[in-house]
């Protein structure tokens, strides 16, 4: 019981629910606006991770430099895919009716891409550095520097993203994509310009959640798609392209995850988390923390 | 710039892997064949076992060739695939080699699934091969016949020796998590009763989903009861969280297990000083002196591949291959000599003395590392040990 | 067009039940292989070409099938337990298939992963309460005869989907694929009619699983309910081609046949040419193989 109402307990469900968000963020947003389901979005993570190991590890360039580099070369992917590839897939008609189905295998193609041409050129050894791992006790609460980092960059990214959909222009148009696609280019919004700016948005947030994983775990070209499956989890109990409820779910998952396990075993885990999405997904699929809105 | 030279090597190599394809060899090579989990959930752990091929093969071919009966050195050339980590894959690649490739031997993929799966294979084809990457009790259910495991660290026997070197380091307490994965399982199953036997107290006992991303709740039990050791049943992914995690919440336990994971070298790298002191599975040290080939083989990784090999898996790999070497400059090629000299020979390796009873090796003892100033060294038993254990002091 | 598939079918099931009489253990491999995935692309798109509920949790039935395979073995004659694989299989997709096939689109493809992933993470659970790590399995009917079955799975399979797609079954699950509101609308029993492709589109993969597993030997729940495996029956099928029932087959033997080429010829680069291949076939061919086919007689 003790343990269950402890600080501690607390800072670590915090450290993986903001992460958990951020991931989340990124995936929601290129689902949200171009109604593609990224299964490579994880492999953008492991991209970053790199990212940062090789420049910490050759040029001792800390993550917090590392942090734009990898969202710069996220972004820049994410431009040349949305060239490349879905300029096509959406302004054909009869791929852009399949676009979940396409976009899945487009996707799922990449993946396998990023994740061998990482192993051929990095070869497929686990990585890792040593950053910023002193541990800080504060009311009594030990918290290692990099997991504190991981806690602070995540939150704020998040929460900057929130009031930038909020208040900024941008962030409307944005919104209204997301949420009238038709009518938000009826009244004026210029797709074309929104949808590369997002899928660009969207991937360089999950370069930077890379960044903040390499600093606590091992790097491998295949360690990607587990953070792709629990973006998926996070967006379906949010709802699926409700980047708000995302983000607010992404931190409710990190708290039911330490929490489930402090209370039952930490062999339920998974069980739980699956167990939560499917239920979610069979009970209400819109999300259970958007209103349901249906028309 | 080693990001860009390792590029380009990548592009070579394989422009060269396709040119020696075509071309005909100087000396009739000597063929060996195996597949490797490059793709796939063991892609991680497949250089630990592809680098010390390459290296022996390096080694081999500098020295002239691989010897045969009456001195004769031809070169060695490997065909290899990607068998995706999955067993499926590797019968078929096995088939493939034996049937088509018609190559002259073979050595072992990656994994207890494979090895496994193999066994019924090497049986039909009546090929010998000495596996290494394989450690499970399923191992001795497996027929005498084509295939040899060298490894010691099997769970049935690790149980009781752990829980011997426990007592005899005045352990009376201890918590156990383990992954839900078989090896670490098997593991418990043995080291449950054994430390039951030896009257070391087991106050906490969970096991844990491979997926796992945080361990804060099970690890702030464990520091609260402050047992005398943490027995954290790891795979190298979770091995990494649990050190992390340990590290931030400051375990006190002077004994702390890893089972697989800190052996690797980034481990290492991530960790630092916090590694000290911490104890794994393996029966392999560079440090120890009376296996001089060891120390050999540890400095020509290192400089070939600027990172130090992975005490368990790498050793192992190795291992396999000097025996298979040994063998062929007795036996020859042909199988069923082969079989004959793998079965009865003694072999020396860079882990001592190693010679086969039925599919096990009947000679490397059951052993534990531990980091010791981020050297791997030997602590348990007493007959191969490079070092005392030491109590970890703190993270 | 019809006598031209049919033949071509015959030829393949023919020339795939006679391989074992070679003896030659690569090709036989490589049958069995090719049998399976068509197997399993053809008993998806029983459920996912027809209705287009994109289905990427197949491994699940797969899985299932293993498991109850695993288990049985030694108790019962091999092909009482792969029976009973596919039969637990149907069962389970019986159970489930109401609630699941209430959810659609996108949403539709995401739940049948984590239900996969679900089970996967109860069987895991189930194994190491058992204290059973891998299970291993001796006494396994010749290769020769696995080959046999498999073949056979694969034939039911393209059988199977041939009868689902012309019958008034298929028509109604058409139906549901271009508006479901409407079908329903116009006295489709909708539900019914999902329920029925979805278990029918459930049993072979049980089958299939326990013969894949008899040809391994060794049973772990990581391995059986693999999600690389549903991606790739996902994957084969739509670069075969959803609209015929000759997509499928082309599509296993097309990706098969290159990834078996790929493998031994470029072996460090061949899985980054599949994922090219894969991403050139959605955009450039969004018929498929099939498409493709059709063009190249002509017809089209």
């Amino acid at each position: 019981m003790d343990t269950l109402l402890s600080g501690q307990l607390l800072f670590a469900a915090l450290v993986s629910g903001s992460l958990y968000a951020l991931i989340a963020l990124g995936l929601n947003l290129v689902y949200g606006t171009l109604r593609l389901l990224n299964i490579a979005h994880g492999d953008l993570v492991m991209i970053g991770a790199y990212t940062a190991f090789w420049l910490f590890t050759l040029l001792s360039i800390p993550p917090v430099v590392s942090f734009f580099v990898a969202a710069a070369l996220c972004a820049l992917l994410g431009w040349a895919v949305y060239e490349g590839m879905f300029r096509r897939l959406l302004a054909n008609p009869g791929l852009a009716k399949r676009v979940e189905a396409n976009s899945l295998i487009l996707f799922y193609g990449i993946s396998v891409i990023l994740q061998n041409l990482t192993a051929l050129a990095f070869t497929s050894s686990s990585r890792g550095y040593q950053y910023l791992d002193t541990v800080i006790t504060w009311q009594g609460v030990s918290m290692t520097g990099n997991r504190l980092l991981s806690l602070g960059v995540a939150g704020g990214i998040c929460i900057a993203a929130l009031l930038f959909l909020r208040f900024h222009l941008f962030g409307w148009e944005l919104r209204a994509v997301i949420q009238r696609r038709e009518a938000a280019q009826i009244v004026g919004v210029n797709l074309n310009r929104v949808q590369p700016i997002i899928i660009c948005a969207g991937f360089a947030i999950a370069g930077i959640a890379g960044v903040l994983v390499s600093m606590t775990e091992q790097i491998t070209p295949f360690m990607g798609f587990p953070f792709t499956i629990i973006a998926f989890v996070v967006i379906i109990i949010g709802g699926l392209g409700n980047i708000g409820a995302g983000v607010l779910a992404g931190l409710s998952l990190g708290l039911i995850e330490t929490y489930g396990v402090a209370l039952t075993s930490p062999g339920y885990r998974s069980i739980l988390i699956y167990g939560l999405f499917v239920a979610v997904l069979l009970i209400r699929p819109e999300g259970i923390f958007t209103k349901a809105v249906r028309s | 710039m080693k990001t860009t030279r390792r590029l380009a090597c990548a592009a070579l190599g394989a422009a060269a892997a396709l040119s020696v394809a075509g071309a005909a060899w100087a000396a009739d090579p000597i063929r060996i064949g195996y597949s490797m989990a490059r793709t796939g959930i063991f892609a991680a752990a497949a250089p630990s076992q592809e680098n010390p091929y390459e290296l022996w093969k390096e080694q081999v071919n500098a020295a002239g060739g691989l010897e045969l009966p009456g001195g004769e050195k031809r070169p060695v050339e490997f065909v290899s695939y990607d068998d995706q980590s999955n067993p499926a894959n590797t019968v078929r690649i096995y088939e493939k080699l034996i049937t088509q490739d018609k190559v002259d031997l073979l050595a072992a993929p990656w994994g207890t699934p494979m090895h496994l799966a193999l066994a019924p294979v090497l049986q039909r084809y009546k090929f010998p091969m000495v596996g290494n990457t394989a450690a499970s009790v399923q191992l001795r259910k497996v027929a005498p016949g084509y295939i040899w495991f060298p490894t010691s660290a099997i769970p049935d026997a690790m149980g009781p020796a752990l829980a011997e070197m426990m007592a005899a380091n005045g352990i009376t307490s201890a918590a156990i998590i383990a992954n839900e994965l078989p090896y670490a399982q098997e593991f418990r199953s043995f080291l449950l009763p054994a430390l039951k036997e030896k009257g070391i107290e087991v106050v906490m006992d969970e096991s844990y989903p491979p997926d796992i991303k945080d361990m804060t709740s099970s690890l702030v039990q464990i520091r609260d009861k402050a047992p005398d050791a943490v027995i954290a049943m790891t795979y190298p992914s979770d091995a990494f969280l649990f050190a992390g995690q340990a590290k931030e919440l400051g375990l006190k336990s002077p004994f702390v297990l890893s089972l697989i994971g800190p052996t690797i070298d980034a481990y290492r790298k991530v960790f630092g000083s916090a590694a000290d002191g911490i104890i794994a599975s393996a029966h392999w040290s560079p440090e120890a002196t009376e296996w001089t080939r060891g120390k050999a083989f540890f400095d020509a990784y290192v400089a070939k591949f600027g990172e130090e090999p992975d005490a368990l898996d790498s050793a192992l790999s190795y291992m396999s291959l000097e025996i298979l070497q040994q063998a062929v400059a007795k036996a020859g090629l042909d199988h069923e000599a082969l079989r004959e000299a793998i079965a009865t020979g003694t072999f020396d390796t860079i882990n001592g003395e190693v010679k086969f009873d039925g599919v096990q090796n009947d000679v490397t003892p059951t052993g534990f590392v531990q980091i010791q100033d981020g050297k791997i060294e030997l602590v348990w038993p007493e007959s191969i040990k490079t070092s005392d254990y030491q109590p970890k002091q703190g993270w | 067009m019809k006598a031209l598939d049919i033949i071509f079918g015959l030829a393949l099931a023919i020339g795939g039940l006679l391989v074992p009489l070679s003896g030659d253990a690569y090709l036989m491999g490589l049958v069995f292989q090719l049998a399976m995935w068509i197997a399993l692309a053809q008993s998806w798109s029983m459920l996912s070409s027809t209705t287009g509920y994109l289905s990427l949790g197949h491994a699940v039935f797969y899985g299932i099938g293993a498991y109850v395979c695993v288990l049985l073995t030694g108790v019962v004659p091999f092909g009482v337990a792969l029976a009973a694989g596919a039969a637990a299989s149907a069962v389970f997709a019986g159970l489930i298939g109401l609630p699941v096939l209430r959810v659609q689109g996108p949403y539709f493809v995401i739940l049948t992963y984590g239900l996969a992933e679900l089970v996967r993470n109860v069987v895991m659970r189930i194994e190491s309460a058992l204290g059973s790590f891998g299970r291993m399995i001796f006494m396994v009917p010749s290769f020769e005869v696995l080959v046999w079955c498999m073949v056979a799975l694969g034939i039911l399979a393209t059988l199977g989907a041939a009868a689902v797609r012309h019958s008034a079954l298929g028509a109604g699950l058409a139906a549901i694929r271009e508006n479901e509101v409407a079908a329903e609308t116009v006295g489709v029993p909708v539900a019914r009619l999902k329920l029925l492709a979805f278990v029918a589109s459930a049993t072979i993969p049980g089958a299939v699983g326990g013969l894949a597993l008899l040809r391994t030997g060794y049973f772990e729940p990581a391995q059986a309910f693999d999600p690389v495996i549903s991606f790739t029956i996902v994957t084969m099928a739509l670069v075969g081609g959803t609209e015929t029932v000759r997509g499928p087959v082309l599509g296993a033997l097309g990706f098969t046949l290159l990834s078996e080429a790929l493998w031994s010829s470029l072996p460090q680069l061949y899985m980054i040419v599949l994922g090219l291949t894969l991403i050139a076939f959605i955009l450039f061919v969004p018929r498929g193989l099939s498409g493709l086919a059709d063009r190249a007689l002509g017809r089209g």
